[in-house]
């Protein structure tokens, strides 16, 4: 099935120029419905009122962060489905283990660029 | 005389009056045995003061080298001037860097969005936008220059609370409670932030991971 480019996506992420970053480089593959949220608490309220069809999400944020974001989305049987890639500075294996395990679609280690970001996105959600 | 010396002829003194005939004591005799007493009580009593007095004097000259090495350590020079500085310069930095970062991501935004239907005014367009990113980049230099003062100030902090500790044969406390907890609560949550010198597993591993199954992965562990 065709990738809907107009679908609903979730940036979450404390710094707002890495938010502003992301933006941009979906908007350069195609994608311009994106919100945003600056942690997890803001991230899963969004989540409850809207539909998303893909989250990227940071890792290390206050309150909660994305690995516990992560967790509850999965645990949630509203939000338990909707893709969800993990863009984190944490570069850790036992980082990419825990993520795989609370069932992270997949993982981009900063900094990265435009074509692994996409690259990914296909993984995930299909070509587009 | 030592304190066991002391001890030891007080003893014997007390030993000798107990052994004695008491029944049929002349007075000479207890005066004798008072004065043999007395005297080994006074020695004992000197002594005690003396090495009381010398206790003292101990504790005395400890305290006068802990205040000479806390000021030293000069504590009211860390928390007025060093740690409010390094504060400012890294104020400053993150300042600097979003300033610039503003202006790199503004510009590339508009270049983005920006018409090409005429490509005189379109080079002209990009021309001034690079201009204006090579300009901003030089927050560069700024953010050196800040670093090395932050880096310096907690060098200095450093050297001094070593030599603090070292001097004093101090030992590290057990973290509190809430250090403890805070602790915890990072290895919870696998909250390592970024690695020195890149990302420790990169891309193409992340990747490599991400398709194993989880009996390779338990295999890891093992």
């Amino acid at each position: 099935m065709a990738v809907e480019m107009t679908m609903p996506i979730l940036v979450v992420d404390d710094y707002k120029t890495m938010v502003r970053i992301i933006k941009n480089l979906l908007k350069q593959i195609g994608f311009e419905n994106v919100d945003e949220a600056s942690d997890g608490t803001e991230a899963f309220e969004k989540m409850k009122k809207k539909k998303y069809g893909l989250v990227i999400s940071d890792w290390n944020m206050e309150p909660m962060t994305g690995y516990e974001l992560l967790q509850k989305v999965r645990a949630d049987e509203s939000t338990k489905a909707t893709p969800f890639i993990m863009v984190t500075a944490e570069s850790k294996t036992e980082n990419v283990i825990a993520a795989k395990k609370a069932g992270v679609n997949n993982y981009i280690v900063k900094p990265f660029n435009a074509g692994t970001l996409k690259a990914k996105m296909t993984a995930v959600i299909g070509e587009f | 005389m030592p304190a066991a010396e002391v001890a030891a002829r007080v003893r014997q003194s007390l030993e000798s009056v107990k052994v004695s005939d008491l029944e049929n004591v002349q007075l000479i005799e207890v005066l004798r045995m008072a004065q043999q007493l007395t005297d080994t009580m006074q020695m004992f009593f000197g002594s005690l003061d003396k090495s009381i007095h010398a206790e003292f004097n101990s504790i005395a000259e400890y305290i006068a080298k802990t205040r000479d090495e806390i000021a030293h350590l000069r504590p009211n020079d860390i928390r007025e001037s060093r740690l409010p500085g390094a504060g400012a310069e890294l104020e400053a930095l993150i300042a600097d860097t979003e300033r610039a970062t503003e202006t790199i991501m503004s510009e590339a935004e508009a270049l983005m969005i920006s018409e090409t239907d005429d490509l005189d005014a379109y080079k002209m367009e990009v021309s001034d936008a690079m201009t204006k990113i090579i300009e901003a980049c030089s927050f560069q230099d700024l953010t050196g220059q800040r670093v090395s003062k932050v880096v310096s100030s907690l060098k200095h902090i450093e050297e001094r609370v070593a030599r603090f500790a070292q001097t004093m044969g101090v030992n590290d406390a057990e973290a509190t409670a809430n250090e403890k907890a805070e602790e915890e609560r990072k290895a919870k949550l696998h909250l390592n932030g970024p690695a020195i010198g890149g990302p420790e597993t990169d891309q193409t591993n992340v990747d490599d991971l991400l398709a194993m199954d989880q009996d390779a992965i338990d295999a890891l562990f093992d």
